[in-house]
């Protein structure tokens, strides 16, 4: 086990470092002036030049790309070129919130995505599970941003019953600033895991050993969750692992629309002021937890399925 | 753990529960708070001498003092004009060249970092001058000395009859505590602000905003609310909800055309707070590129362009531009004072007539870079369907604006728009736009004359460094209208419009004064809240 995780850990550590790479170089491509952006179109070539030469842009890439690297070892990723602050503070700012929000949408998806999957897969053609169906789909193809828009115009502006913007403080208070946002990105986590429990459970309850369960007469919520639902977890768990990588990304408009401080609103502002040091830690940070999670899920699978152990 | 139903509905109900607990709290309302929310994602600095994030100086504006100021919501639009703040007089040397303040006493710190002297201000113009944001304007600042602890006098290199404006009422010279500078340090100074405004600093959080409340000690009228925040909110329609909402009081508006109607329509109550003239929006001219070399063209597509149609397009932000001020700012032009053949009347015949004279019958295509910020694209959008008839075919390729910025300083655009905020001083304009030594570079080294005007063509230095040395205002009035004749002549910049700065306001907030003018950032020491 331990040699498996350290295996798998291994192969994080050539991904992290194609990411790091990717993104420096793209930033550098890409068209845009740091300086520029940072003092504004009327500043002088003079103050532009100083700008330059105090953050590092006037080196050579290639110094400046292992300046980065170098960093990156020993746990620096420089500074945040528009405010000077150390970018390690601002990722420790703003990750609690992202983390908060992902969790919170996975709770809600979960809680109540697979419950109405299994509604669904127990009452196959009937109303429940047409209910369902037309649910996931709606779900499926509506945009994070736009459900987001429609629910604070709804409840937050109009009715009045959450805070437009902002995470709050005290912990009451962070709890509703985080429904609206959480519910926004947890209504695709649910339709994506109800349609894929619904899924799963059917055709386990097609197979031989429920029909055995049944005639050995099993109560029918004991064939359900005992037999059915936790065979059915194997593609459960590696689409919640599918889903929380999704969730993190999804954040960052959740975040843009409801005004919440996150590792996503930091980054897409980062990105149009070309803050370079910014970028490259938020990156890192999001990569870094892609390769957690898939790790994790690794280790489900371990646990859910002891065929992988044998394996 | 397995779910049943009733598992489902005991969740269901703790979410109904939740939902209930925020009935009423969200829309709460503190009648002693001023919230306004400002269109950026994270305040940068509270340091002003290093604000460079526009949105940021609505905080500064309320914690840090000048020694002068004109009125609240305007301008001066000539040194008369200024107002004692921290100093109580000041007199010009004949030279232009020595500025002597006398200071208020009694003036307190806030924090309890004691009383405001001569040798704060010494230490505020002398940092600038070395460190700062604003070492361009105070190159010119050649010492400050203080004789006594109330009485200061500036020496500069060259004259400056319109010191008070050009650097006296800068950001970079507010009066910032040289005690708490040296204390705090300057790291962490840069968000922990120590002035002598009527609000003083309670809370800079990075990710919210910046909290202030009262200046008990405050040397003047104290603040009438207690306390305001500066939040900030990038995203238009969250800044939107939030006023709509009621949860805060001013937003900063979206400068597009339609925009304000829009919010007028979803509640015609709320009140427009517009700094006339705002940006100056400009049009630089590659006299570096074909055709835009001949002059002819130059002249044809300033009569194809109807700079009353752009500015009633951006109504009520827009407005019109005589040459490159506005007419009620210095030096004072008005159209009917230019000679005809500079006033340019919208004429799509005649620009027609000067295409093919330039030997263009058919008309001239050519590539403009545009940034896809709002004021910007709708902007150049109104310029491209104007000048189309005329025989100007130009294809806009719209983009990000920081990458715009960047091509336009490495010298890729043909027609450049520029939107910049100026005082009324009619030079600072000039050298930013013209001065041959802001001539654009290649490799990005260069400055904001992206027309190359002074380079490929003879320009206005020689009238501008005239202006900048005067010694009396008249004289300094008499070359700014030259320069602006002489660039009519020219055409290398054409003045396309202003636009306003713009704050919507819940009318349950009385600013207590008209805001007509002024930077993009007003007091709120004034203002009730019913």
């Amino acid at each position: 086990m331990a040699r498996y995780l350290l295996l798998r850990l291994g192969d994080a550590i050539p991904t992290l470092f194609l990411v790091l790479t990717l993104v420096f170089i793209a930033m550098r491509i890409l068209p845009g002036d740091p300086a520029l952006a940072a003092l504004g179109d009327g500043a002088l070539p003079e103050q532009l030049a100083d700008f330059r030469e105090r953050m590092g842009l006037n080196v050579p890439l290639w110094q400046q790309y292992f300046n980065f690297l170098g960093g990156v070892l020993t746990l620096d990723f420089g500074r945040s070129l528009l405010t000077n602050t150390p970018v390690l503070q601002l990722i420790g700012q703003n990750l609690p919130y992202t983390i908060e929000l992902t969790l919170a949408a996975m709770l809600m998806g979960i809680v109540a995505g697979i419950p109405l999957g299994v509604m669904a897969a127990t009452n196959r053609n009937k109303a429940p599970d047409g209910g369902m169906r037309i649910f996931s789909l709606i779900g499926y193809a509506i945009p994070d941003f736009f459900l987001g828009a429609i629910l604070l115009i709804t409840f937050a502006l109009n009715l009045g019953w959450f805070p437009i913007n902002g995470a709050g403080s005290d912990f009451v208070s962070r709890l509703h600033h985080l429904f609206l946002p959480a519910l926004t990105l947890a209504f695709v986590k649910a339709a994506f895991l109800g349609r894929l429990t619904r899924t799963s459970l059917l055709e386990v309850l097609g197979k031989d050993y429920v029909r055995t369960a049944r005639a050995k007469g099993a109560k029918e919520n004991r064939v359900i969750y005992k037999h059915g639902l936790r065979n059915a977890m194997l593609p459960i768990s590696t689409g919640l692992g599918l889903s929380l990588l999704s969730t993190l990304s999804g954040s960052v408009a959740v975040e843009l629309v409801f005004n919440r401080p996150g590792i996503g609103r930091l980054l897409i502002d980062a990105i149009a002021q070309r803050d370079y040091a910014v970028i490259q830690g938020g990156v890192l940070v999001f990569a870094g937890f892609v390769v957690l999670i898939n790790l994790l899920m690794d280790l489900v699978y371990v646990v859910v399925d002891p065929r992988v152990r044998v394996k | 753990m397995s779910l049943n139903r009733r598992n489902f509905m005991e969740l269901a109900a703790a979410s109904t529960a939740l939902t209930a607990f925020g009935l009423g709290a969200a829309n709460a309302q503190d009648d002693d708070t001023i919230r306004i929310a400002l269109a950026a994602n994270h305040p940068r600095h509270s340091d002003p001498n290093q604000t460079t994030q526009g949105p940021d100086n609505w905080a500064t504006e309320q914690m840090y003092e000048q020694l002068v100021r004109p009125d609240d919501g305007r301008f001066a639009l000539t040194p008369e004009e200024y107002l004692p703040v921290l100093a109580t007089e000041w007199t010009m040397s004949e030279d232009a060249k020595t500025w002597t303040f006398k200071l208020r006493e009694g003036v307190q710190f806030h924090r309890g970092y004691g009383e405001m002297t001569s040798e704060d201000v010494v230490f505020t113009f002398l940092k600038a001058k070395d460190f700062g944001t604003g070492r361009v304007i105070f190159a010119n600042v050649a010492d400050a000395v203080a004789n006594g602890p109330y009485e200061v006098a500036i020496t500069l290199h060259q004259p400056d009859v319109n010191f008070l404006g050009t650097t006296v009422f800068s950001l970079n010279a507010n009066i910032v505590s040289k005690k708490a500078y040296e204390e705090i340090a300057v790291e962490k100074f840069t968000t922990d602000a120590v002035g002598t405004g009527p609000y003083e600093l309670v809370r800079y959080d990075a990710e919210g905003g910046v909290y202030l409340k009262r200046f008990e000690d405050y040397w003047g009228e104290k603040a009438k609310v207690g306390n305001v925040e500066c939040l900030y909110i990038a995203d238009t329609t969250a800044r939107t909800l939030a006023l709509v909402s009621g949860q805060v009081d001013m937003i900063e508006a979206v400068r597009a055309p339609g925009w304000i109607d829009s919010i007028l329509q979803r509640d015609p109550n709320m009140l427009i707070d517009m700094t006339v003239p705002g940006s100056f929006n400009t049009l630089h001219v590659n006299l570096n590129r074909a055709p835009f070399d001949n002059l002819l063209v130059r002249q044809a597509l300033m009569h194809a362009i109807d700079r009353e149609v752009v500015a009633q397009a951006l109504a009520p932000m827009g407005g019109m531009l005589v040459g490159l001020q506005p007419s009620f700012f210095p030096p004072g032009l008005k159209t009917e004072d230019l000679p005809e053949e500079l006033q340019y009347p919208y004429d799509p015949e005649k620009s027609r007539a000067l295409l093919a004279e330039a030997g263009f019958p058919d008309g001239v295509s050519f590539d403009a870079l545009c940034s896809q910020r709002e004021d910007y694209s709708s902007t150049m959008l109104i310029v491209q369907e104007l000048i189309r008839p005329a025989g100007f075919n130009m294809n806009l390729i719209i983009g990000d604006h920081t990458a715009y910025h960047a091509d336009n300083r490495s010298d890729k655009n043909t027609l450049a728009m520029h939107a910049s905020s100026y005082p009324p001083i009619p030079t600072q304009i000039y050298i930013q736009q013209l001065y041959s030594k802001a001539e654009v570079k290649a490799d990005g080294t260069g400055g904001g004359n992206y027309s190359h005007y002074g380079v490929t063509i003879p320009g206005v230095d020689d009238l501008l460094e005239q202006a900048l040395s005067a010694t009396d205002y008249d004289t300094y009035l008499d070359l700014c209208r030259q320069i602006e004749l002489q660039v009519l002549r020219d055409l290398p910049l054409i003045g396309l419009s202003t636009l306003s700065y713009t704050i919507v306001r819940n009318p349950r907030l009385d600013l207590g004064y008209e805001v007509e003018s002024g930077y993009a950032r007003w007091r709120l020491h004034r203002a009730t809240k019913a």
